[in-house]
């Protein structure tokens, strides 16, 4: 008789537990010239759906992003909510979200590859997708914030007229540096994988799309010498990006961390910021995919439950780590002794604006923990879809609360002041989400949003193998 | 001397031990590993095609190029405050540590991925050394094995891939692939 197990009151057979390999898209392989053909159609179908979203999207951006940019340029920061004491609002807010939106590419695609964890092979691209865009829309903001974006250049080091030369002591220069080495990597993290599936759309297209496809795929014939050689380099990325992403957002808590401001000179700021932008991260990825699933032709072929549930349990841990992150720092600083420090946390909890503080710690521990230790919720699409949602408004609530809230209540009571955003700055943060969701609309129709090769890899290397009466999943390494 | 033209057998994806054990028979008609080159839409190890170990500098131009970032950061570190002092509170001009690890480090990280994909550009657009030739049918999964040899025994390769099951194409044109 077979083994039985008790859920929900309802008995289930050993046999019902355990899915079918065949649900698994790693046992239910296709020829490689049906993939291609898949891949392909999703590249090239546009309904009229799409172009009104493009549209929307696109007039959005020079609306709500530029148009806005453009008036604050021209009347001055004044139209912005920033007024004594609170200089930071809602500008770097947005900034340090996109940033760890941003570690979702690196994380899903470098740790897991490094990792050999199998389950990422259809989304690696989406993913690193993210990161670049992110980091795109992210970047725009210090420039934002600096008002007078045209002297931007003075944070470019070369010898001058001035007589002043970057000051590489300051955490805002290493953010220009991290950015941008995190920037360029990124790109090129996003590129090295996607070769030879350019070369595979170069095949299969005529026109400027194949005179383009040409140029990009270098050449790619799949030699030897040529799979060697891209190994090797995404070996070398994977490991090196690893850091470099931790650094990054390292170095954006120390912009806070750094100065003498209560509620922000801490030491744990650098971890407690890394978890809360891969948890941000890892749950946009969940966004972005259900978007995909649900609109790309053929991606629910790609794109299964198990990969809902294989990052569900990835988001329910660093929702927990956030969590203890959160509480280390929540604790020493209340314990600490400081009047200004403990102020600053009994108004977070009991403020006018304690709404947000709840809004984060519900989104953030809440929401997750009484979802996604559910097998059957971690593996609903649609329910992913509003968890992860949910959970980077939470992220967004958290950067509120440690930004404009922390700042009006400093150690001088009769500074003390309220930020109130102003529609100027709702309507740059709004262009932002539409310059993304435009890019990445955009190139979901240019590139194969799913890397073949690395998926065929995958099929060729799962195997069912007899083990006893049973059939194994198994994994070979071709490499 | 023999004049030597580039086959090209084609193999179906799923006849990838046809294309391994074709290589062996290669070597016995006395094709030599410098005159067969595999291509194929996803990678295999040479271990499993029994080939020769491949090569690449990529490792070496991406370690130069991170010896590089580091000098530069030496440079804005400690070269710069000489030229330019600017005193902050009381941090030292001329011993910037621990604040110049950050630019270390981010520097030389840029230096070390820039080069590491400069290297794999430089690379690929080389001249290959091996017999050239490219089918699309690779992208779609095929695996295509390409060698130059004599003319003379075009018989025996057509007899050896005839039994494996490959496609057999005679005198493979170079296609231009690249700008």
């Amino acid at each position: 008789m077979a083994a039985e197990t008790k859920l929900f009151g309802k008995l289930k057979t050993a046999e019902q537990e355990h899915e079918d390999p065949k649900e698994q898209l790693m046992f239910d392989p296709r020829p490689r010239e049906e993939l291609n053909r898949m891949v392909m159609e999703m590249m090239t179908t546009t309904t009229k759906k799409f172009w009104l979203w493009a549209i929307g999207l696109g007039v959005g951006v020079v609306v709500l992003l530029f148009g806005a940019w453009g008036y604050m340029i021209s009347t001055g920061m004044w139209v912005t909510g920033l007024r004594r004491p609170i200089f930071w609002g809602v500008f770097i807010v947005t900034f340090v979200f996109w940033i760890g939106i941003s570690h979702a590419g690196t994380f899903v695609s470098a740790i897991l590859r490094v990792f050999k964890a199998e389950f990422r092979r259809p989304f690696t691209r989406a993913a690193e997708l993210m990161t670049t865009f992110g980091l795109a829309a992210g970047a725009l903001y210090p420039l934002i914030h600096l008002g007078r974006v045209w002297v931007f250049y003075f944070m470019i080091p070369y010898p001058n007229a001035r007589w002043l030369w970057v000051n590489f002591r300051s955490p805002l220069v290493w953010d220009l540096l991290a950015i941008t080495t995190y920037l360029l990597s990124s790109t090129i993290y996003l590129y090295l994988p996607l070769v030879p599936d350019l070369a595979m759309a170069r095949d299969r297209t005529t026109g400027i799309r194949h005179s383009a496809y040409k140029i990009l795929a270098l050449g790619w014939r799949g030699t030897e010498a040529e799979w060697f050689r891209l190994r090797k380099a995404i070996q070398i990325f994977a490991f090196a990006i690893i850091p470099v992403m931790f650094s990054v957002h390292t170095i954006v808590a120390w912009d806070f961390a750094v100065s003498q401001v209560a509620g922000w000179h801490s030491t744990i700021f650098g971890p407690y910021f890394i978890i809360g932008a891969i948890l941000s991260g890892v749950s946009a990825v969940v966004t972005i995919l259900y978007i995909l699933r649900s609109t790309l032709k053929h991606m629910d072929y790609f794109l299964r439950p198990e990969h809902f549930d294989a990052l569900g349990k990835l988001i329910l841990v660093f929702s927990m780590a956030w969590a203890y992150f959160f509480f280390n720092d929540y604790l020493l600083g209340w314990y600490g002794g400081e009047a200004a420090v403990r102020q600053i946390l009994t108004l977070h909890a009991t403020g006018p604006a304690a709404w947000v503080w709840y809004l984060m710690l519900i989104c953030n521990m809440a929401v997750p923990w009484l979802t996604l230790w559910n097998r059957k919720i971690r593996r609903t699409p649609w329910l992913m879809f509003i968890i992860t949602l949910t959970i980077n408004v939470g992220m967004f609530a958290e950067r509120y609360t440690i930004v404009p809230l922390t700042l009006g209540h400093q150690r001088t009571p009769f500074d003390w002041g309220v930020y109130t955003p102003q529609p100027v700055e709702i309507s740059i943060v709004l262009g932002t989400f539409c310059l993304f969701t435009f890019l990445y609309l955009i190139t979901s129709r240019l590139i194969p949003m799913v890397p073949v090769w690395e998926v065929q890899e995958g099929q060729v290397a799962h195997t069912l193998r007899k083990i006893g009466k049973a059939e194994v999943p198994t994994v070979t390494e071709l490499d | 001397m023999y004049t030597k033209v580039v086959h090209m057998a084609l193999f179906k994806e799923e006849e990838l031990d046809h294309a391994a054990e074709s290589i062996t028979r290669l070597r016995l008609l006395g094709v030599q590993d410098k005159d067969i080159s595999v291509i194929s839409g996803i990678p295999f190890s040479e271990k499993i095609l029994d080939r020769p170990m491949s090569w690449t500098n990529v490792g070496r131009i991406g370690i130069a190029g991170a010896v590089l970032g580091f000098i530069a950061s030496l440079l804005f570190n400690f070269g710069t405050p000489f030229l330019y002092p600017l005193r902050v509170a009381d941090m030292p001009i001329f011993f910037p540590i621990p604040t110049s690890i950050v630019v270390t480090f981010e520097l030389t990280m840029l230096g070390l991925l820039i080069s590491t994909f400069i290297g794999v550009f430089v690379e690929t657009i080389s001249p290959s050394f091996g017999p050239n030739g490219y089918h699309p049918k690779v992208s779609d999964g095929h695996i295509a094995v390409l060698f130059s040899g004599p003319i003379l025994l075009d018989q025996q390769f057509h007899t050896t891939f005839e039994e494996l099951g490959a496609t057999l194409e005679h005198d493979v044109e170079e296609e231009k692939l690249w700008l």
